[in-house]
C-alpha cells in the first residue's frame, strides 16, 4: 500500500478569534491585539502541532463598527517577519492585495520574508473591491471586478519575473577572484503590460522557494480561473460537502485544462470550529459565543454585504428577498453562498446573524475531538478537499483546544503528519519548486534542452 | 560629565560591509540576505548599548552595483524580524516617499513600532535614482526632480504623521460586559486632501508606547536641511572635516527656532567608517589591504553613479574636473568635489576614497585614536554621535565594540545601560503629543 494521503492544516490567525464578539469571552486577551507575544504564543502552539501554515488576512482600511470589535491589528508582513525569527518550520502566509500595492514592493517584501524564514513564505493573492479602501489611496472608486482580476493576473506574472530575475546560483561570494555575483545570472525583466511596466531586476536574490507559495481565495468565476492558472493553495468557503466536492472537481479540472498537475493545487475550505472535551462542553462554548453577539453589529455588517437594509425588518422574521448576484461588485462568490444558505435553510435574520458572527459564510461546527475529526475525515476522504483552514471562533483558546484535542486524533487515524516533511513550505505542502524562466531561456540559447 | 549630554551611536548595517570590497577581507562574512549574520550584529550592538541599528535602502539594483548594495533584505521586514530577537535597541529603516503610498508605509512602520514596543525609527528619504521610476511603471523622464521630490516628501510625512495620530493614546475600553471595545471618541479620520495625496484614514494600527516612530532625515542639500530642521529628530549626514561638521551642526541647529524646536531634540549623527588595529601600523595595513582589493576598472561607473555624470573623456590620473549639478543627489556630489579640491585628488584617488566609505569620514587607528576622534567631534559640537559604518562584518564591528566602546564608557561619554525602554526615551526625545489630544485638552 502506498503512503496514505494526509491532510493540510492551516491555522487562520487573528487576535481574539473569528467569532466577531469572541473578545468578550473571559478567556480572550483583547489587550494583546498589538502585542507580538500573543501571536507568538499561538503560532508556537500551531507549530508544535505541525500545522502547515499560519495565515493572516488583511485589509487596507480600518473598517466600520470598531466600537464593538477588536479591529485594530498588526500589518501582516511585519508580524510574519517577527514570527519568522522565533519559529523554524511553520509556513507564514500573508494576504496582500494586488489592487493597492506596487508589484516591485510586493515581490520584494515576499522575497525578503522568504529569505528571512528560510523558505516558509506564502502569499494569499487578493483583489480589493470592498468598502472605502479607495479613499485611503486617492482614488474615486475601487477597481471593478473584471479589472481587478486582470490586474491581479498581470501582477502575479510580473512578480514571478522579478523573483526569477536572479538565478539560483547568481551569488558567488568568490573572495579570491573578487566576484560577488555572476552578472550573467541576473536579468532585467522589462515587463510591459496593460497595468504595469517594470524594468527590474529585483534587488534581492531569488527566494529559497523560488516563489513563495501562491495562495488564492476567490470562488467567483474570475477567481476560479485565477486559481486554476496560478493558485497553489486555494482557500474557499463551502457550507456543504456536496458543494465542496463540486468546487474541488471544478477547480482541479480547470487546472488540468491549463496544463497543470491537479496535485499541485491544494484546496482547503475554511472550518469555523469549536472543540470541547465533551459534547456538552462544546455546546456550552457555542452558547457562550452566541450570548456575546451584539445584534446591531450583525445587522450593520449584513445590510452592507447583502445590500438590503435589515434594520427595517423584524429580527425574528425571515430574511427579505436579496438582489441578483450579478449586480454585486464586492466579494461576489461569498454573496452567492450566503444567498443560497438563506434560501435553502429559510433563516430568520437572528439565525443568520448567529450563523455569520462565527463563520462568516464558512462551515461552522461544534463538537468533541472525535466528532470534529469525523467531519474532517469525511470531507477529506470524500474528495471534497486536500485539507482545511482552521478558523477558531475564539482565540487564543481555540487553537490550543484544536492542537491539544483534534490534532492527536487526526494523527492517530493517520490523516495528519506527525513531523514536517521538509524544510520549506513548498516541501511540506508537496508543491514543486518553480523553474526559473530566465535560466531555462539561457539554457536554450546555449542549445541545452530542458529536461 | 557636562550637563548629561550623552553620545548617540548607531550601527549602519550592511551585510557585506561598507567598504566596496570589505566582503573580501579574510575574516569577513558576507551575505546581505544572511539573517543569522545580521541578527548576530544587531545583538552585538544591543549588548554594546548602541542606540540603534540603521538600514539604508534602494529601489533598484544591477549587477554593476557594489557588493554591499547589489542585494539586500527589504528593511521593514528585516527590522520586524530583529524586533523579535532583540529587546532594547532601536530599529531604524529607510523608506522612500517617492514610490510608496503613505497609507501602506504608515501602517508598516506603525506595525514595526508596535511589534518592538516602541523602538522603530523612519529615515525619510526621497529616491534620487532615475532608474527607480522604471520599477514603478513610469519612464525615467517621469522621475520627479529634486524640488518636487522634497515637496512630495513634506506632504507624505504630514499624511503619515496624521495617520499615526488616528488613535489617541489608550483608546481601549475593552468592556466585556457592555461590549464596548474602544472609545470611539479617541479614533479619528484624517481626511487629508493635498497636492499629491488624498487619504481618508483612520489607520488600522494603534500607537506604540513612543507615540510616533523617531523620524530621521538624511539629506544635506538645502531643501534636505530645511526638511531636517522641520521634522528630523536624528539627522544622518556625511561630513569629512571637523570644521565642516561644526558648520553643518551649527547651521542645522540654527534653523530649529523658526520651527519652534529645541536643539536638544535633534541629534546630528555623521557617518563614521572605522578601521581599527591594535597599533596604528596594524590599522593602516588593514586599510591598505582593503584598498588593495579595489579594481580601478569600475572607477568610471562608480563615479558616474555618484555624480550622475559621464567622466569617461577624462583620464583617471587627471585632477577631478568641474562637474555640473544633477537633479538627483545634491549634497553628496558637492561634498566629494570639495574633498577632491581640499586634498588635490585625481579621479582615481577620489574613486578609491569613495570606494571605501562613499564620502563618509574614514578614521584609521587604534581604539584610543578612534575614541579621541569621537570625543573631539562630540565635545566640539561637530556631532551628537555617529552612525558607525564598519568596513566589513562581523570583525570590523566587533573591533569597535571590544576596543572603542569601553573606552568611551570609561570617559563617561557613552551609556553603560539603556536609560529607558523606547528608542525615544534612550535618545532623550519627547513623545509627540497626539494632535487630537491637543485639541480636546485646549
Amino acid at each position: 500500500m502506498g503512503r496514505q494521503r494526509q491532510m493540510i492544516l492551516n491555522f487562520f490567525m487573528n487576535s481574539t478569534g473569528f467569532h466577531e464578539t469572541a473578545w468578550r469571552l473571559p478567556s480572550a486577551e483583547p489587550e494583546g491585539v498589538t502585542q507580538l507575544s500573543l501571536y507568538k504564543k499561538m503560532t508556537l502552539i500551531a507549530e508544535q502541532a505541525k500545522f502547515h501554515t499560519v495565515f493572516l488576512a488583511d485589509a487596507y482600511e480600518l473598517g466600520e463598527k470598531v466600537k464593538h470589535q477588536a479591529l485594530s491589528r498588526l500589518e501582516p508582513y511585519t508580524l510574519l517577519s517577527a514570527l519568522a525569527a522565533v519559529t523554524e518550520r511553520i509556513g507564514l502566509v500573508a494576504t496582500v492585495s494586488t489592487s493597492y500595492t506596487e508589484p516591485y514592493h510586493t515581490a520584494r517584501l515576499f522575497a525578503s520574508l522568504d529569505h528571512l524564514s528560510g523558505g516558509r513564505a506564502g502569499w494569499n493573492i487578493v483583489t480589493t473591491g470592498i468598502g472605502n479602501t479607495h479613499l485611503n489611496f486617492g482614488r474615486e472608486r475601487n477597481y471593478e471586478h473584471a479589472e481587478r482580476y486582470q490586474r491581479a493576473m498581470e501582477f502575479v506574472q510580473l512578480a514571478g519575473k522579478l523573483w526569477d530575475s536572479w538565478e539560483d546560483e547568481a551569488l558567488l561570494f568568490d573572495k579570491a577572484r573578487g566576484l560577488y555575483a555572476d552578472d550573467e545570472r541576473i536579468h532585467a525583466v522589462r515587463h510591459k503590460s496593460r497595468s504595469f511596466s517594470v524594468e527590474g531586476p529585483l534587488n534581492l536574490p531569488r527566494p529559497p522557494q523560488g516563489y513563495p507559495v501562491l495562495a488564492q481565495a476567490g470562488s467567483s468565476e474570475d477567481g476560479k480561473e485565477l486559481a486554476a492558472q496560478i493558485g497553489e493553495l486555494i482557500y474557499t468557503a463551502q457550507q456543504t460537502m456536496k458543494d465542496a466536492k463540486a468546487f474541488y472537481a471544478d477547480v482541479k479540472s480547470r487546472a488540468e485544462r491549463y496544463g497543470r498537475n491537479p496535485e499541485h493545487i491544494k484546496i482547503v475550505p475554511g472550518f469555523s470550529v469549536i472543540v470541547g472535551a465533551t459534547e456538552s462542553e462544546a455546546r456550552e462554548k457555542e452558547a457562550e459565543l452566541r450570548e456575546s453577539i451584539i445584534p446591531e453589529l450583525g445587522l450593520h455588517r449584513l445590510s452592507k454585504r447583502l445590500k438590503v437594509d435589515l434594520f427595517s425588518y423584524p429580527l425574528d422574521g425571515p430574511v427579505p428577498e436579496l438582489p441578483d448576484p450579478s449586480t454585486i461588485n464586492e466579494n461576489r462568490s461569498r454573496f452567492e453562498l450566503m444567498k443560497t444558505m438563506i434560501e435553502s435553510e429559510k433563516l430568520t435574520i437572528r439565525q443568520l446573524i448567529e450563523r455569520v458572527s462565527g463563520g462568516n459564510g464558512h462551515r461552522t461546527f461544534a463538537g468533541t475531538a472525535v466528532q470534529v475529526a469525523d467531519e474532517l475525515e469525511e470531507w477529506f476522504t470524500g474528495e471534497a478537499c486536500d485539507g482545511f483552514v482552521i478558523r477558531p471562533q475564539a482565540l487564543p483558546a481555540g487553537i490550543d483546544d484544536f492542537a491539544r484535542l483534534v490534532v492527536p486524533e487526526l494523527q492517530r487515524r493517520g490523516l495528519f503528519h506527525t513531523e514536517y516533511a521538509g524544510a520549506t513550505l513548498r516541501e511540506n505542502l508537496g508543491l514543486p519548486r518553480p523553474a526559473n524562466q530566465y535560466a531555462a531561456r539561457r539554457g536554450e540559447e546555449r542549445g541545452v534542452q530542458p529536461v | 560629565m557636562s550637563g548629561g549630554r550623552k553620545l548617540k551611536l548607531g550601527l549602519f548595517l550592511q551585510g557585506a560591509g561598507h567598504h566596496i570590497h570589505g566582503w573580501r577581507y579574510k575574516d569577513a562574512q558576507s551575505g546581505s540576505e544572511n539573517f543569522e549574520l545580521i541578527k548576530r550584529l544587531a545583538q552585538t550592538a544591543e549588548r554594546a548599548k548602541l542606540d540603534m541599528v540603521f538600514l539604508a535602502d534602494g529601489l533598484t539594483t544591477s549587477p554593476d552595483h557594489a557588493a554591499s548594495v547589489v542585494t539586500r533584505f527589504e528593511p521593514i521586514t528585516l527590522v520586524a524580524a530583529l524586533a523579535a530577537v532583540t529587546s532594547r535597541i532601536g530599529l531604524a529603516v529607510t523608506a522612500s516617499t517617492t514610490y510608496y503610498e503613505p497609507f501602506n508605509l504608515a501602517r508598516l512602520l506603525a506595525s514595526v513600532d508596535q511589534l518592538s514596543n516602541g523602538r522603530a525609527a523612519w529615515n525619510v528619504v526621497t529616491t534620487s535614482s532615475l532608474e527607480a521610476a522604471e520599477n514603478f511603471s513610469r519612464q525615467k523622464e517621469e522621475h520627479p526632480e529634486h524640488s518636487e521630490r522634497y515637496e512630495r516628501a513634506a506632504e507624505f510625512v504630514e499624511v503619515v504623521k496624521g495617520l499615526w495620530d488616528s488613535w489617541e493614546p489608550n483608546p481601549y475600553k475593552i468592556d466585556k460586559a457592555t461590549g464596548e471595545y474602544i472609545d470611539k471618541r479617541k479614533l479619528h479620520e484624517l481626511n487629508h486632501v493635498g497636492k499629491f495625496f488624498s487619504v481618508k484614514g483612520p489607520l488600522s494600527v494603534t500607537q506604540s508606547p513612543q507615540g510616533h516612530p523617531v523620524v530621521i532625515q538624511a539629506g544635506s542639500s538645502e531643501p534636505g536641511q530645511e526638511l531636517a530642521a522641520r521634522i528630523g529628530e536624528l539627522v544622518f549626514t556625511a561630513q569629512q572635516s571637523f570644521e565642516d561638521a561644526r558648520a553643518f551642526y551649527a547651521g542645522l541647529k540654527g534653523r530649529l527656532p523658526k520651527y519652534g524646536r529645541l536643539p536638544d531634540h535633534v541629534h546630528i549623527l555623521p557617518g563614521l567608517f572605522p578601521v581599527i588595529g591594535a597599533t596604528e601600523k596594524e590599522a593602516k595595513e588593514k586599510y591598505e589591504e582593503l584598498q588593495s582589493f579595489i579594481d580601478d576598472s569600475r572607477a568610471y561607473d562608480a563615479l558616474e553613479e555618484r555624480f550622475q555624470y559621464d567622466l569617461r573623456e577624462y583620464s583617471l590620473d587627471e585632477p577631478v574636473p568641474d562637474i555640473p549639478e544633477s537633479s538627483g543627489r545634491k549634497s553628496r556630489p558637492q561634498l566629494l568635489l570639495k574633498l577632491a579640491r581640499d586634498k588635490g585628488l585625481t579621479l582615481r584617488q577620489l574613486y578609491r576614497e569613495v570606494a571605501g566609505a562613499r564620502g563618509h569620514r574614514i578614521v584609521v587607528g587604534t581604539p584610543l585614536q578612534l575614541a579621541d576622534h569621537i570625543q573631539k567631534w562630540f565635545d566640539g559640537y561637530a556631532a551628537d554621535g555617529f552612525n558607525l559604518m564598519p568596513p566589513y562584518v562581523p570583525g570590523g564591528f566587533d573591533d569597535f565594540v571590544q576596543g572603542v566602546i569601553p573606552e568611551l564608557q570609561n570617559r563617561g561619554l557613552f551609556r553603560t545601560e539603556y536609560e529607558g525602554s523606547t528608542l525615544r526615551e534612550n535618545l532623550g526625545l519627547p513623545r509627540p503629543i497626539n494632535r487630537h489630544t491637543r485639541v480636546s485638552a485646549r
